[in-house]
């Protein structure tokens, strides 16, 4: 099944809820939840509360983050808020301002 | 080119969803879709609000307005319970649609005294509900008579009659034009006459 992509030029104001993956490349403002996995590509701005399996970032997202698998911030992400993962990584150019729990 | 976003079968979204793409749904939008691409909705799809787009492809179900800017079509499988407005509309067998299916310019782009017009300019007329139900039919609606001051419109030179498919909608002869008397004025004349 093809995942969700949200393109570039979208923006959605609200609550998204997904069963499979999701693509971000556009703007979502609200409440993000999806089980599967997110993935929000360079361009791509999420400002909201992000419930989902394992998330990429290459974007900027500001909210809350709880994932129950991992948590990879790439070279241009921009996230603002906590994370809660039970792994996470951040790579070298990724830029990061929260909390992070790893439920150690 | 227009960029491609497709809103897979399992998403739900609960907000609107605005942007310059083209938008396909396959999963349920509780809110308002205003893109400037085009939109398809998918068998299997659900929009439970208004649409607007460029080119509207309803394969699913709609409880809302679509107003294209250059074309809606439903396809056999789709299910509108809302209005259709746009320059061309295409119902295809197997269609269903309840609402007031439109066929005129796109808001603004028609000329706005052509429309007030709507084919009886001295007629102060009540609006039409009638006109709202008709079934899938590929007669072109009434255009519903504006509510704005159509004796304005009547003092406007008549324009020379618009290609837009609406205009020829044979509708019959107009209603017959009864002056409204004030009150009292049949006994004030026979005072007179007295």
């Amino acid at each position: 099944m093809a995942s969700t992509v949200i393109g570039a030029g979208i923006t959605i104001e609200g609550e998204v809820s997904a069963d499979d993956e999701i693509v971000v490349q556009g703007t979502i403002r609200g409440k993000l939840e999806a089980r599967e996995g997110v993935t929000v590509e360079a361009g791509g701005v999420v400002e909201a509360d992000i419930v989902s399996g394992p998330l990429t970032v290459a974007g900027s997202i500001t909210g809350n983050i709880t994932s129950s698998d991992r948590v990879d911030l790439q070279s241009g992400a921009r996230v603002v808020g906590n994370v809660k993962a039970t792994r996470i990584t951040i790579a070298d150019g990724a830029q990061f301002k929260g909390n992070v729990d790893m439920d150690v | 080119m227009a960029l491609l976003t497709v809103i897979g079968r399992g998403v739900r979204i609960r907000g609107r969803v605005t942007g310059e793409a083209d938008l396909t749904i396959e999963g349920h939008v509780e809110g308002e879709v205003a893109v400037s691409g085009d939109v398809t909705i998918e068998a299997g799809g659900l929009v439970g609000a208004n649409v607007s787009g460029r080119v509207i492809v309803v394969r699913g179900a709609v409880r809302g307005d679509l107003t294209g800017e250059e074309l809606v079509r439903l396809e056999e499988g789709s299910r509108v319970v809302g209005d259709l407005r746009a320059p061309r509309i295409d119902i295809a067998k197997g269609g269903l649609v309840r609402g007031l299916v439109q066929t005129s310019g796109s808001v603004g782009a028609a000329r706005p005294a052509a429309r007030a017009r709507a084919d009886a300019p001295a007629i102060r007329r009540a609006p039409a509900p009638a006109a709202a139900r008709p079934a899938p039919a590929p007669a072109p609606a009434p255009v519903r008579a504006a509510p704005a001051p159509t004796k304005a419109a009547a003092t406007v030179a008549r324009p020379t009659p618009a290609a837009a498919p609406a205009r020829h909608a044979a509708k019959g002869p107009p209603p017959p034009v009864v002056p409204a008397l004030k009150k009292g004025a049949k006994a004030a004349l026979k005072k007179k006459a007295t």
